[in-house]
This record gives C-alpha cells, structure tokens and sequence, in this order.
C-alpha cells in the first residue's frame, strides 16, 4: 500500500493500490486480495468494513 | 448483482475462516471476508477506530476503474440498509451507461426518472420532476 496510509480518500480519488489477506468461503480457502486482481476483474466492487468477528449488527 | 463484495475487518484471516464456520448465519456466504489487522487499509477509508483497533461500519461502492462513487459510515451500534445500499449500486451502473443523466433523490430502480441537466433546468428542476 505503500506510503498512502496517513491520506485518507475521498469519494472521487481512485483507490490506491492495496494488498491484504482474505478467507473465501467459497474456497475453503485463503487468498490474497489486492488493488491489482480486482481492477483484472473489471468487476464494481463493494467494500463492507466491519468491527469484528463474532459480532452482531 | 454484478458487484464483487468483499468484507473487511481487523481479525486476523484465521478469525474470519473460524466465524464463518461456527456462526450458522454465515454458512451461505460466499463473498472473500478480508484481513486487516495492522488497519492499514481501514485507516486509508477513514473507517479505523485508533483507540479500540476496530473499523467502523463503513461502505463503499467503487468503480470497475477504481474510482471510489459512494461512501458511508455508521458507528458501531448501528447496522447497515443493503436496501439502500443496492439503490445506490443500481444508480451506478444506470449513470455508468448513460452518463449524461443524473438520479433524483427518488430515484430507486431502472425505469424510474432520472434527470438530464440542462441550462433551462437550473431553478426548475420540481417542474422538470413533474413533467413525467
């Protein structure tokens, strides 16, 4: 992610690039997630940040 | 839907495989649960909470081109409207294919009015609401 971590973004600012780790259930599997494969993808993306596992709402 | 979603939080990847497995009302879930504990990614969107290691409940709509249209955060005790959530989505996708228009507050599914602005408009946009 390099050095954007301090700057936060804006509605209208691209998305820099990122790279975190994931599970996917459909998998049953980890994988990687970055700003790269879902650009590859072409795909709208949908980015839901929760506070934590094992919670409720 | 036509949309990736992909779920972020700070547990680890462990934690999100042993939720998903454990909690029932996650056994049909089908979409990348995300792992951000260092909250790198979480601070870049605004969303992490410095004093608890948590993020906040938010969410964006982002463009096949990376380009962030929506944004939306709650605080911790209160749940997301997916409702609201798809009216934007399908918004997007309307806008993205006919970018001239734009989508009234009322706006809710393909079909409904939209608005194409016009200099003439400027100042009567309830009169141009009620044309149709």
């Amino acid at each position: 992610m390099n050095e954007t971590c301090c700057r936060e973004l804006k509605v209208g600012q691209v998305v820099p690039e990122f790279k975190i780790e994931a599970y996917d259930p459909l998998k049953g599997d980890f994988r990687e997630i970055s700003s790269e494969s879902l650009k590859a993808s072409g795909k709208w993306i949908i980015l839901f940040f929760f506070p934590a596992a094992f919670t409720f709402v | 839907m036509g949309a990736e979603v992909i779920t972020v939080s700070t547990d680890t990847k462990y934690v999100q495989l042993a939720w998903q497995r454990e909690e029932k009302m996650l056994k049909d879930v089908k979409y990348p649960m995300g792992s951000d504990p260092s909250g790198k990614l979480s601070k870049l969107f605004g969303v992490y909470d410095e004093e608890k290691g948590l993020d906040l409940r938010g969410t964006f709509i982002i463009s096949p081109a990376g380009i962030i249209l929506n944004a939306e955060v709650n605080f911790y005790n209160m749940g997301r409207n997916i409702e609201e959530l798809m009216r934007k989505f399908k918004a997007n996708l309307h806008m993205s294919k006919k970018t001239h228009e734009v989508c009234p507050s009322k706006w809710k599914e393909e079909g409904d009015q939209t608005l194409s602005p016009t200099p003439q408009m400027a100042g009567k946009v309830h009169e141009a609401l009620e044309k149709k």
